[in-house]
């Protein structure tokens, strides 16, 4: 009997791989990534069919993610931020999936590990880089200095500068801290069923206590894994708005 | 948490040191590896055929509803000006027959005009004619009464003086009675 709540979080190779001197094993996560992918993959294509005006309840969901992701971009970027709809589409039906496969028993949970989630931020960082100053040049630094009187500024630009630079660390640790949290909370609860039901006697009785409080957590996990998405993919929306516009209002 | 327990557990991962599995450095490589295969994937499908399907699907759907209100709203255009040309042949054919009818009317006028002018001629012949008759009548049978007068007067004057008169005296002295 496995007791130990992190235990979950453990990547184990299932197929072990060597390239250049590295280890890339096709492991526990991995398969769960593959799964995530094809799944994601399969239905947006599948579900829809070209021409079929009158959707299944399938396509209904693919059109409602399509158009869920679209406006959430055209809201906080603009048109022009439209052109990174495969990006911002991708990033959002990524994590969600993995976050709501990682609710299945005994799969594996790929945004709580701070390699993948930290990754996937420095994509987004990097992306809003590239396209700041491809679209802006040099002057993509004045995303730095706000609209402020000089003096303000000594104080204003390295604030600017340190926020910026944390945005890796906040984008990845927010949705790596919320998964690992949720997973671990469950463990323990999960363990405490455990625990109270071998008890025996009055105590085997009890475990129901924290079994209902499995199912709320779950509830409230479902939640997070979608809005833990959501929120990625609207920072990164932001983020990109401020590269394409700086600091004006779009 | 319970590290105990746990490297008693992990005997395949002997490098594990924290006993906290996502800062397992060694897994890195791999976890960064496969994300990006299968980031990598999942952006093309969506880029090159998920995305332009759904897009496809939606703007389909956008264009037939714009299609069929349009298409809605020239038929009822259609529809009024049908109402509207029924209208006004309604009012043509209903002046054109007012001005048949009061053509009809007047020929008939003038038609009725014409027979009772020429019936009243007739009638003033007839009664010319009847009038003419009628004094001729009188005309004769004033001279048969003066003639029947003389006669009398001369059976009359016989009677009484035994002379014969002659009826051209008879007729003076009836005419002059």
């Amino acid at each position: 009997m496995e007791l130990n709540p992190m235990e979950q979080f453990t990547v184990k190779p299932l197929v072990p791989l060597h390239l250049a001197g590295y280890d890339v094993s096709f492991t526990n996560q991995s398969l769960l990534m593959v799964t995530v992918v094809a799944a994601a993959a399969a239905f947006l294509t599948f579900a829809v069919k070209p021409g079929r005006l009158v959707p299944t309840r399938g396509q209904s969901m693919a059109e409602a993610s399509y158009e869920f992701v679209a406006n959430m971009i055209h809201s906080s970027t603009g048109e022009d931020g439209l052109k990174f709809f495969p990006f911002v589409f991708s990033l959002f039906m990524f994590v969600l999936l993995a976050n709501f496969f990682g609710m299945v028993p005994w799969s594996f949970t790929i945004t709580s590990q701070i390699a993948v989630t930290f990754a996937l931020a420095c994509l987004v960082v990097l992306t809003v880089i590239v396209v700041g100053f491809a679209k802006h040049g040099i002057g993509f630094l004045k995303l730095f200095v706000p609209h402020a009187p000089a003096p303000l500024l000594l104080l204003l630009v390295p604030i600017e500068v340190i926020s910026f630079l944390t945005r890796p660390i906040s984008l990845s640790v927010r949705l790596f801290a919320n998964m690992l949290a949720g997973h671990t909370m469950l463990a323990v609860f999960g363990g405490f069923v455990v625990a109270l039901g071998a008890a025996g006697g009055a105590l085997s009785l009890l475990s129901i206590a924290p079994m209902l409080l499995i199912v709320a957590i779950m509830l409230l996990e479902l939640l997070v894994a979608f809005l833990q998405a959501y929120v990625f993919a609207i920072l990164t929306c932001i983020y990109l708005n401020e590269a394409l516009h700086l600091h004006d209002a779009h | 948490m319970q590290e105990d327990v746990h490297t008693t557990e992990s005997t395949e991962a002997p490098e594990h040191k924290g006993g906290f599995p996502p800062f397992d450095l060694t897994t890195f490589p791999s976890q960064i590896f496969w994300l990006v295969i299968t980031f990598a994937f999942l952006f093309v499908v969506l880029w090159r055929v998920a995305g332009p399907r759904i897009n496809g699907v939606i703007t389909a759907r956008r264009g037939k509803i714009h299609g069929d209100i349009e298409e809605a709203q020239k038929a009822r255009a259609d529809a009024e000006a049908a109402g509207v040309a029924y209208q006004s042949a309604l009012t043509a054919a209903r002046a054109r027959a007012n001005g048949l009818a009061e053509e009809n009317r007047q020929t008939l006028n003038a038609e009725i005009a014409k027979a009772k002018t020429s019936a009243d001629a007739e009638t003033a012949k007839v009664m010319d004619a009847a009038h003419a008759r009628i004094a001729a009548t009188q005309e004769q049978a004033r001279g048969h009464v003066a003639k029947a007068a003389e006669e009398a007067a001369i059976a009359i004057v016989a009677r009484l003086t035994g002379e014969t008169v002659s009826p051209a005296d008879a007729a003076k002295a009836v005419r002059e009675s």
